[in-house]
């Protein structure tokens, strides 16, 4: 928690300026995701509530990534002056960006009103959907910490490639809008069901299908058991890494 | 706190940046380095000793390892007791933080509960005597006020080993007159002080004993003023 407490004043900054950025940044997203299909003439539906669903989970595995990258170089003042338990790190700053996630919760309420869409008992799916999101976000936090550390000069390009997975799986418009040949791939991307997941919920009032859960949080805990004990591993070098940024 | 022929064994790339084992096996090596070979000794309870060498000898990363920071490649290190370090320059504490916020994560990592932490909080402003400035970033600190910091949570967290590598030297004199009085008590009251540093006077001070050591190998082992002779030659007087 104390480490998650310093992330949260580093990234996000302290007092109201920092819950109005966890409230505004997925609004603005969604905002410019919309303009976008407006302009490519696919402005027609709940556009907004669609995107949320895509946005919000996306937000949280994105940025607990890039986060995680930055996690161990952050802490090089303590990592090279202290002993303490450098495992708690990438769980941190899946933490420090779950409270902004949790934040834009609040988009969908607002979104499901302007767009007259009720809420219905699939809803009850929600915090099923939640634990899939955070166990991939808990999943690739660990690899990105190691490959930030390994290979800190491409943390930018990782970022940017990370981002491409938005539009790699149906992001900006829903898995059914998404061509036969297409789908095949897009659904290996384990972001997919969890987009899907979410839309099932909120926007299609049904309850979502089980591999849109299962796939991600499986992929999740497949990265975690691969690079938990790798990371336990290195961590163990950590300050001999550090120290050479 | 016992130490038998320790090692910490460093890895390059072929751009001579530092890799882990793990990247090692997957780049070209680009060589290695030990920074550290076969240091072994034992501190009994209430020894302060020195570390006299020259830059680069391995003073810096012998108090590492002491510390935790750094595990030894080869051999072991077996520390009894709490270990309070003041090891780089930046004394510990994060920039981008305020003292109170580096207080209860320091504190917390040191070992204490969120709640005692928090009681600390105060103390160590007082202690730290840096006034309106321990509510500002630390990012806006001098060297000076940076270790007062450091040093203040490392009072609190009760340590019985106390290391401290160069950065006390960048206190005024009012307060590196704190640092030796504290470290003065906790080896009157059987601590450990590891100290390193170019005052020799405030290390003889404090330390009966010094270690020499040269290109990562202890070279001596002794009684202070007779290491120091080693180290210096004629310059010693």
């Amino acid at each position: 928690m104390a480490l998650a407490r310093s992330d949260l004043h580093i990234r996000y900054g302290r007092g109201g300026g920092q819950i109005i950025q966890w409230f505004i940044d997925p609004f603005v997203l969604v905002g410019v995701y919309v303009l976008l299909r407006l302009i490519l003439g696919r402005g027609g539906g709940p556009v907004a509530l669609s995107l949320a669903c895509a946005v919000v989970p996306f937000q949280i595995v994105l940025l607990s990534a890039t986060s995680a990258m930055n996690a161990v170089s952050l802490r090089e003042p303590i990592l090279l002056n202290m002993r303490f338990d450098r495992m708690l790190i990438p769980p941190a700053a899946v933490m420090t960006e779950t409270l902004a996630f949790a934040a834009s919760f609040t988009m969908f309420p607002i979104a499901m009103l302007i767009y007259s869409v009720g809420p219905t008992s699939a809803l009850l799916w929600l915090p099923v959907i939640v634990l899939a999101t955070l166990l991939l976000a808990f999943g690739a936090a660990w690899p990105a910490a190691l490959l930030g550390l390994w290979y800190p000069t491409v943390k930018v390009i990782a970022s940017q490639a990370l981002r491409v997975l938005f539009f790699a799986a149906p992001g900006l418009v829903a898995l059914a809008e998404v061509s036969d040949d297409l789908r095949r791939f897009v659904v290996f991307n384990p972001l997919t069901g969890l987009f899907e997941a979410f839309r099932h919920v909120f926007l299609y009032g049904d309850a979502p299908e089980l591999w849109q859960l299962a796939y991600p949080a499986g992929f999740g805990l497949i990265l975690a058991v691969v690079f938990i004990p790798l990371y336990r591993y290195e961590q163990r070098h950590f300050a001999k890494l550090v120290s050479d940024l | 706190m016992h130490a038998q022929d320790v090692g910490i064994h460093y890895l390059f790339d072929r751009q001579q940046r530092t890799v882990s084992p793990t990247i090692a096996r997957l780049r070209r090596e680009g060589g290695e380095n030990w920074a550290l070979q076969d240091v072994s000794f034992d501190i009994p309870a209430g020894e302060g000793v020195a570390l006299l060498g020259a830059s680069g000898s391995g003073k810096s990363t012998l108090l590492r390892t002491m510390a935790g920071v750094l595990e030894p490649d080869t051999g072991e290190l077996v520390t009894a007791g709490r270990v309070g370090a003041l090891l780089s320059i930046q004394a510990g504490v994060m920039a981008l933080l305020t003292g109170r916020e580096n207080t209860l994560l320091l504190g917390v990592l040191a070992g204490m509960t969120p709640a005692r932490a928090k009681a600390e909080m105060e103390e160590v402003k007082r202690r730290s005597g840096l006034g309106e400035h321990y509510e500002r970033l630390v990012a806006s600190y001098s060297q000076g006020m940076r270790a007062r910091l450091g040093l203040a949570v490392v009072e609190r967290t009760d340590p019985t080993i106390l290391l401290l590598d160069e950065v006390h030297e960048a206190l005024d004199h009012e307060f590196r007159d704190h640092v030796e009085a504290y470290a003065r008590d906790l080896l009157a009251g059987g601590g450990v002080v590891v100290a390193t540093g170019h005052d020799h006077p405030m290390l003889e001070r404090l330390c009966s004993r010094a270690l020499l050591m040269q290109k990562g190998e202890m070279v001596a082992d002794g009684d202070f003023k007779q290491v120091q002779r080693t180290y210096l030659g004629d310059r010693a007087a």
